[in-house]
C-alpha cells in the first residue's frame, strides 16, 4: 500500500511516528500549517513556523524516507486576532516556496466578519498564485459552516476541481459533493470521522474525489489512520486500485495542481539504520 | 588538499638519494615516492640497516612522508629489465626483494610498499599467470602482515595485472585483506582505463594506499609533465579531495632525470595551479545555462527586486539534482544543480546592487528562505564585497546553529573559511563530525587545521570510544594527516 496522507502535522510527531508511517506505506504528505495549540501573540511566532514547515520538517521527514510539502496561511482562529493578522503581509513570500502545494488551512471557526475578510482574502491569494486551497469547516455549526463556505469559494471564482473541503461527516458530504470541490476526511480514533463510516460514505458517494488524511496533530490522533482505512476498505471488498486512488493518486491528483510536488524516492534512502549513522535527527537532535 | 604533494626518486636517478630528498623538500613537496635501486637504498648493500636509518632519519628532518616503490629497473637482474617478476617461471627473488622491501618500510614508516605483476611472458598462460600472480601477493602479504605494513597493488600498462578492475579482481580472490590497497598512476588511467581518472580515483576511493602523478596520452604509455597529454588535471585532483584520500601523490616522471629539479619545479607550480579554487568551479556554473536562467539573471539586472520570486522558484526551473551523485549523492560537498543556479543569481544581484542595499537583500533571502534557498545563500556569499562580509558572517553563524547537514556543509564552504574567526571556525568542524557533513565539504580545512582543532577532535575521538561507539573515519583521517 503506497499512501499520500494529504493532512498531517508532523511538526507535533516523533520520530517513531515517522518509522511507523514509512513501514506502512506513507511515502509523502501534506502539513497544512495550522494553530499550535495555545495562541500566537506575534508574527514573528508565525514566520518561525513556516520556516520550519519549509526547512526543518522536510529535512527531518527525508531522513525517514518521506517527502514533505506544507500549506501556507493564517489559520481561521487566528483571523480574529488583530496581533497575528498582520502575517497576511508576508504570505506572498511563502507561497512562493517549493514544497507549498496549497494555500491552507483557509475558513471557518466562529464565522465571524474578521474571518470572512481573511477567508476570502486568501482564496485571492491562491488565485494569484496559481495554487490549489484547502479549507478547514467549522467544528462547531458545522453543516451552516459548510454551506457558508461553499458560498465564498463559489464568489473567489477559485475553480472547484482547486478546492479541498476537509474535516467532512455524514450531515456535510452531500452539498460539497454536489459542489465539484474535492472531499476531505480527517479519520480520528473517536470524534471526527471514523474507519468504518468512512468505509460506507465510499460505497455511497464512490472514490473520486475522495481524500483521506489522519490529520494527525498534538491532540489524541494516530498517524496511521489512512492506512487503517486502507485496511477497512479491503476488508470491506473495495480493490487494491480503490484503495490507491483513494490513498495515493487522488491527493495527488489533487495536490499535483500547484505544479509542485516532488514524489522521487529520497536519494540515497535505504530503510536502515546504517544508512542514518551519524544523523543528527536519529541520534536525537544533539549536535 | 587532504593528500600530500610529493615527489618520485625514480625521477632524480642522477642524484645521490640525500641530495634528491633534500632538493624535493625545498621545493615544497611534503612527500615522497621512494623507488629503492642500486644507488638510492640498496636493500642488498651491506649496510642496508645503517643506510635505512639514516634516511629514515633526513625525512624526518625533512618532513617527508613516503612510500616505498619497487620498479627499479635492473636491479634484480642487470640484463633483464624489471626481471624477475611475480608471474615469470622463477619468482622467488623477486618475492625475496618484496619482501626486503617491507622491511625497509617498516623501518621508513612507509605509507605502503608498492609493487606491480610484471609481464606475463608469452610462454606463460593467463591461467597460470594468475595463479602465480595471486600465490606471489598472498607470499608478499604474509611478510607484510608479521609488519603490519600496507601494501598497493599497482596496475600497470602493458603488464598482466594491467587495469584497475584486474587488481581489484586480484584483491577480491584474495579476500580483500586490510593490508592490500592500490596504488593508482593518473596517467596509466588516460593510457588504458576506460574510464577517467577521476572516476578511477572513485572506484578505488577507500582502498588507494598510493597515487602517482602525471600526464599521459589515450594508448601511449609514456609519462609526461602535466599539460603535454590528456589529464584533467584539476578534476582528478578535486576527485581525491572528494573520496577523503589523505596519502601520498608523488609526481611520475622516471625519464625526466636529466633535468630533475627543473621538471620538479614546474610540476609544483601546475599541481598547485589546477589545486586552485575557481576555474574548475567557474566551468561547473556555466553549465548551468539553462533557458530559465538567462532570463532570470536578466530580469534580475533591470530589477534587482525580482530576485525575492525567482529565488524561491529556481529549483522547480532548472532542477535540484545533486552535481556530482555518484560520490556526493546529497550535493553535501560539490553542491546541487540549483545551488549553483542560485548562485549566479546572486553574482548578479552584486553587480547591480552597492554594498549596504546588497547585504540587506542577501540577508532578507536568507531569512524568508527555505533549506534551498538558505543553501543558496550561502554557496554565493563569496560574491560580496568586503563592506558586506558582517552580514555574511551573521547568516553563516544562524547556519552553524542549525541541525540540517545540508545547511552546515554549505556554511563551512569557501566564504566560512575565509571569514570565520579560529573559534568559530573549529566549531564548524567538529559540527561537521557530529552531524556527519564529510569533511571534503570543509574548504581549506588543511591550512585552517591547528593544534586546538586537533585537541577537540581527539577529545572527540576519545569520548566515541569512551562510550563504545565508532570513531568517524574523517576524525580519524584529520589526526592523522594532523598528527
Amino acid at each position: 500500500m503506497r499512501i499520500f496522507d494529504p493532512h498531517i502535522h508532523m511538526t507535533s510527531r516523533t520520530t517513531d511516528d515517522y518509522e511507523a508511517m514509512f513501514d506502512a506505506g506513507v511515502r509523502a504528505l501534506v502539513e497544512p500549517s495550522f494553530w499550535l495549540g495555545q495562541p500566537r501573540t506575534s508574527v514573528a511566532s508565525f514566520t518561525d513556523y513556516f520556516d520550519s514547515l519549509i526547512g526543518w520538517e522536510r529535512f527531518r521527514a527525508a531522513q525517514f524516507g518521506i517527502r514533505h510539502h506544507c500549506t501556507i496561511a493564517l489559520n481561521p482562529k487566528e483571523a480574529n486576532d488583530p496581533r497575528c493578522r498582520e502575517v497576511l503581509d508576508l504570505l506572498p513570500r511563502y507561497l512562493a516556496k517549493d514544497g507549498v502545494v496549497a494555500v491552507g488551512e483557509v475558513g471557518y471557526d466562529s464565522m465571524t466578519p474578521e474571518e470572512d475578510e481573511v477567508f476570502a482574502g486568501q482564496l485571492q491569494l491562491a488565485v494569484e498564485h496559481e495554487l490549489p486551497a484547502l479549507v478547514h469547516t467549522p467544528h462547531r455549526d458545522k453543516l451552516a459552516g459548510t454551506h457558508r463556505t461553499l458560498d465564498v469559494v463559489r464568489e473567489s471564482g477559485l475553480e472547484p476541481g482547486r478546492v479541498l473541503v476537509d474535516h467532512l461527516n455524514e450531515p456535510t458530504v452531500a452539498v460539497v459533493a454536489d459542489s465539484g470541490c474535492w472531499m476531505g476526511f480527517s479519520i480520528y480514533p473517536d470524534t471526527k470521522m471514523d474507519e468504518q463510516r468512512m468505509v460506507a460514505i465510499l460505497r455511497e458517494y464512490g472514490t473520486d474525489r475522495m481524500i483521506v488524511n489522519s490529520a494527525a496533530d498534538w491532540g489524541r490522533s494516530d498517524p496511521l489512520k489512512t492506512y487503517k482505512t486502507g485496511l477497512a476498505m479491503l476488508g470491506a471488498g473495495f480493490t487494491e486500485s480503490d484503495v490507491d486512488k483513494v490513498l495515493w493518486r487522488n491527493p495527488v491528483e489533487f495536490y499535483g495542481q500547484s505544479d509542485r510536488l516532488v514524489l522521487d524516492e529520497l536519494p540515497g534512502f535505504a530503510p536502515s539504520t546504517e544508512t542514518f549513522a551519524g544523523n543528527s535527527v536519529l541520534r536525537g537532535g544533539g549536535a | 588538499m587532504t593528500f600530500h604533494l610529493g615527489y618520485g626518486t625514480n625521477g632524480f636517478a642522477n642524484h645521490r638519494l640525500d641530495d634528491a630528498l633534500r632538493v624535493i623538500a625545498d621545493l615544497g613537496y611534503t612527500s615522497v615516492a621512494l623507488t629503492l635501486d642500486h644507488h638510492h637504498l640498496d636493500p642488498y648493500g651491506d649496510d642496508v640497516v645503517s643506510a635505512t636509518d639514516h634516511v629514515a632519519v633526513l625525512l624526518g628532518r625533512l618532513g617527508l612522508r613516503c612510500v616505498v616503490e619497487t620498479g627499479a629497473r635492473y636491479l634484480l637482474d642487470p640484463t633483464h629489465k624489471h626481471h624477475p617478476t611475480l608471474v615469470c617461471d622463477e619468482p622467488e627473488r623477486r618475492i625475496d626483494f618484496l619482501h626486503r622491501a617491507v622491511r625497509i618500510a617498516a623501518e621508513l614508516d612507509a605509507d605502503c610498499v608498492s609493487f606491480w605483476s610484471g609481464i606475463r611472458p608469452s610462454s606463460v598462460d593467463p591461467g597460470t599467470a594468475w595463479r602465480r600472480m595471486r600465490d606471489g601477493t598472498a607470499a608478499v602479504l604474509d611478510e607484510a602482515g608479521a609488519l603490519g605494513v600496507r601494501l598497493g597493488l599497482e596496475p600497470e600498462p602493458g603488464m598482466f595485472v594491467e587495469r584497475l578492475a584486474d587488481a581489484l579482481r586480484l584483491r577480491e580472490e584474495l579476500g580483500a585483506p586490510d593490508l592490500l590497497g592500490i596504488t593508482l598512476d593518473v596517467g596509466h588511467c588516460v593510457a588504458v582505463e576506460p574510464e577517467d581518472a577521476a572516476a578511477c580515483i572513485r572506484r578505488a576511493a577507500g582502498l588507494l594506499v598510493n597515487v602517482q602523478l602525471d600526464d599521459m596520452r589515450t594508448g601511449v604509455h609514456e609519462h609526461l609533465e602535466f599539460g603535454e597529454g590528456e589529464l584533467d588535471l584539476p578534476a582528478t585532483l578535486a576527485a581525491l579531495t572528494e573520496v577523503g584520500y589523505s596519502g601520498v601523490a608523488a609526481v611520475e616522471l622516471p625519464r625526466h632525470s636529466h633535468a630533475a629539479p627543473d621538471v620538479a619545479t614546474r610540476a609544483i607550480a601546475a599541481l598547485r595551479a589546477a589545486l586552485e579554487p575557481g576555474p574548475h568551479d567557474v566551468e561547473w556554473v556555466s553549465d548551468v545555462d539553462h533557458p530559465w536562467l538567462v532570463d532570470a539573471e536578466q530580469r534580475v539586472r533591470s530589477d534587482p527586486a525580482a530576485i525575492r520570486t525567482l529565488f524561491p522558484a529556481v529549483g522547480r526551473k532548472v532542477g535540484r539534482a545533486a552535481l556530482r551523485p555518484e560520490s556526493d549523492p546529497q550535493g553535501l560537498v560539490h553542491g546541487t544543480v540549483d545551488d549553483l543556479a542560485r548562485t549566479r543569481l546572486l553574482a548578479v544581484l552584486a553587480e547591480v546592487l552597492d554594498a549596504p542595499a546588497l547585504a540587506g537583500e542577501v540577508a532578507e533571502l536568507y531569512r524568508y528562505g527555505d533549506d534551498a534557498e538558505r543553501r543558496g545563500v550561502l554557496r554565493g556569499l563569496t560574491t560580496l564585497p568586503p563592506d558586506a562580509v558582517p552580514a555574511g558572517l551573521e547568516i553563516v553563524r544562524d547556519a552553524l546553529r542549525a541541525n540540517d547537514i545540508r545547511l552546515v556543509a554549505a556554511a563551512m564552504g569557501e566564504f566560512g573559511a575565509r571569514n570565520l574567526d579560529d573559534h568559530a571556525w573549529r566549531h564548524g568542524v567538529l559540527k561537521c563530525l557530529f552531524v556527519g557533513v564529510p569533511l571534503a565539504a570543509v574548504v581549506e580545512l588543511s591550512r585552517r587545521t591547528d593544534g586546538e582543532l586537533l585537541r577537540m577532535v581527539a577529545d572527540y575521538a576519545d569520548e566515541r570510544r569512551a562510550a563504545g561507539r565508532d570513531v568517524p573515519a574523517d576524525a580519524e583521517r584529520l589526526l592523522e594527516v594532523g598528527a
